[in-house]
């Protein structure tokens, strides 16, 4: 469940604050490109001083905390391209931080315990992470650009290459497979010491599963609904 | 973790109302989650696409509409209908619901009602797989579709499938990829199996 922390966070509270009592909001302010020096500053100070939008920053912030935004919340945003923008810098988390950690976690497990299990646990892990990078491309490739022309010039040429419900099956089959990796490594394979490491390898996994929640979330609940507010514009006026 | 995911649609128009029952439901640490609503047209819209287990609704809500909400109701099978009652309400109105909750309840109460409807709770959770079980995994493992299992075990295809739920449920492992892992940790299948 991600609703675990509480604070509703508001653009007069204190960022160094709010990082205190929930420390993923580190990652939110990664994949927003805001530096963790935030000093002093109020979250409204901060959004402006790194040209962030405060209504995005304020809905993915509470998200990270635990509150989902109301109907009203999410038509209101209007930088969808900032939106976009943090999808993009998660994404590269994704690929270029999560992946080579949790990989070198696997290899060092590896390396101490030569068995079958961790052997079928790195297949799975290989063939479950190139279903994930798999649909982070699609995205990359088909879905941002597409939204993109979409804001740009409202041409809606493009709308029959990706269909919203595959998508959204994309993201359940991600993480129910993320679910299963952890169910094996706490339930089902059984290795003699090296907590500390499996610790790790387990934190991190943690990790992502909290993150690629919120990610899944955002595109289904929040990207998704806005862009087919676009769509429909058009026929409207 | 969808597993024991409870889905809460609520629709009640009080801020301060609506908090207090998250809180509530929050300090269970149970896997609820929330959806808000303004109105039964949000929700509506909302059910055709997300599994709702339990909807807690304002009758202020339905009131005037309970042809609609008997309608929504009927369209919409496995929902338990919480009516969140604080002020006076028609009998005809309340009579619609499943179930009602006062807004003087206990925790405890709260929870009763709301996790009743929780498709978890009333298994014994217990690892071990049965022999049948196995022998459907075997055959899953293989990568032979339902209707092949039923076939070649003797069984109907509803068995196969309430056999597939169960090994899920037991395993905590939905995935084909996952559950191959676990056949073969478990011993259950060779692991120069070709099929991973």
């Amino acid at each position: 469940m991600y609703q675990t922390h509480k604070t509703y966070i508001t653009p007069e509270m204190k960022m160094a604050e709010l990082i205190n009592e929930n420390s993923k909001l580190l990652l939110l302010l990664e994949h927003f490109e805001i530096d963790f020096a935030v000093k002093d500053k109020s979250v409204k100070q901060v959004c402006e001083d790194n040209k962030t939008d405060l209504a995005v920053f304020l809905v993915f912030g509470n998200l990270y905390n635990g509150f989902f935004p109301d109907i009203n919340e999410i038509t209101a945003l209007e930088d969808i391209s900032a939106i976009i923008r943090f999808l993009k810098n998660s994404h590269r988390f994704y690929k270029h931080d999560k992946y080579p950690e949790l990989k070198s976690f696997i290899v060092q497990l590896h390396e101490r315990h030569n068995s079958e299990d961790i052997l079928l646990i790195e297949k799975f892990f290989n063939d479950y992470f190139e279903e994930v990078l798999e649909h982070l491309d699609y995205e990359e490739s088909i879905v941002f650009p597409y939204i993109c022309r979409l804001i740009e010039d409202g041409k809606t040429a493009l709308k029959n290459s990706f269909s919203a419900n595959e998508y959204r099956d994309h993201h359940t089959d991600i993480e129910t497979k993320l679910t299963d990796l952890k169910n094996l490594l706490l339930k089902h394979i059984s290795l003699k010491n090296d907590f500390s490491l499996r610790r790790k390898f387990l934190f991190s996994l943690f990790e992502l599963e909290f993150d690629l929640n919120v990610h899944s979330l955002i595109e289904d609940k929040i990207l998704l609904p806005l862009v087919g507010k676009i769509e429909i514009k058009p026929s409207n006026g | 973790m969808d597993k024991n995911r409870v889905n809460i649609a609520i629709i009640e128009p009080s801020h301060i109302i609506f908090e207090g029952i998250s809180n509530v439901l929050m300090k269970f640490k149970k896997d609820f989650y929330l959806y808000r609503f303004n109105d039964l047209d949000e929700l509506k819209l909302s059910a055709s696409k997300e599994n709702f287990n339990v909807a807690v609704i304002n009758p202020s809500a339905i009131q005037n509409r309970l042809a609609d909400f008997v309608k929504l109701k009927n369209n919409c099978q496995g929902i338990l209908w919480i009516a969140l009652v604080y002020s006076f309400f028609d009998d005809e109105v309340l009579q619609k619901y499943d179930d009602t909750l006062s807004v003087n309840a206990s925790p405890e109460q709260i929870f009763n009602k709301i996790d009743k409807n929780n498709p978890s709770t009333d298994k014994i959770q217990q690892e071990d797989l049965s022999e049948r079980e196995i022998e459907v995994l075997v055959q899953m493992v293989k990568g032979l579709a339902n209707k092949e299992i039923a076939d070649k075990l003797n069984i109907s295809i509803h068995t196969v499938i309430s056999h597939r739920k169960n090994i899920t449920d037991k395993t905590g492992i939905k995935s084909l990829s996952g559950l191959t892992i676990y056949a073969i940790t478990k011993k259950i299948i060779p692991l120069d199996y070709n099929s991973i």
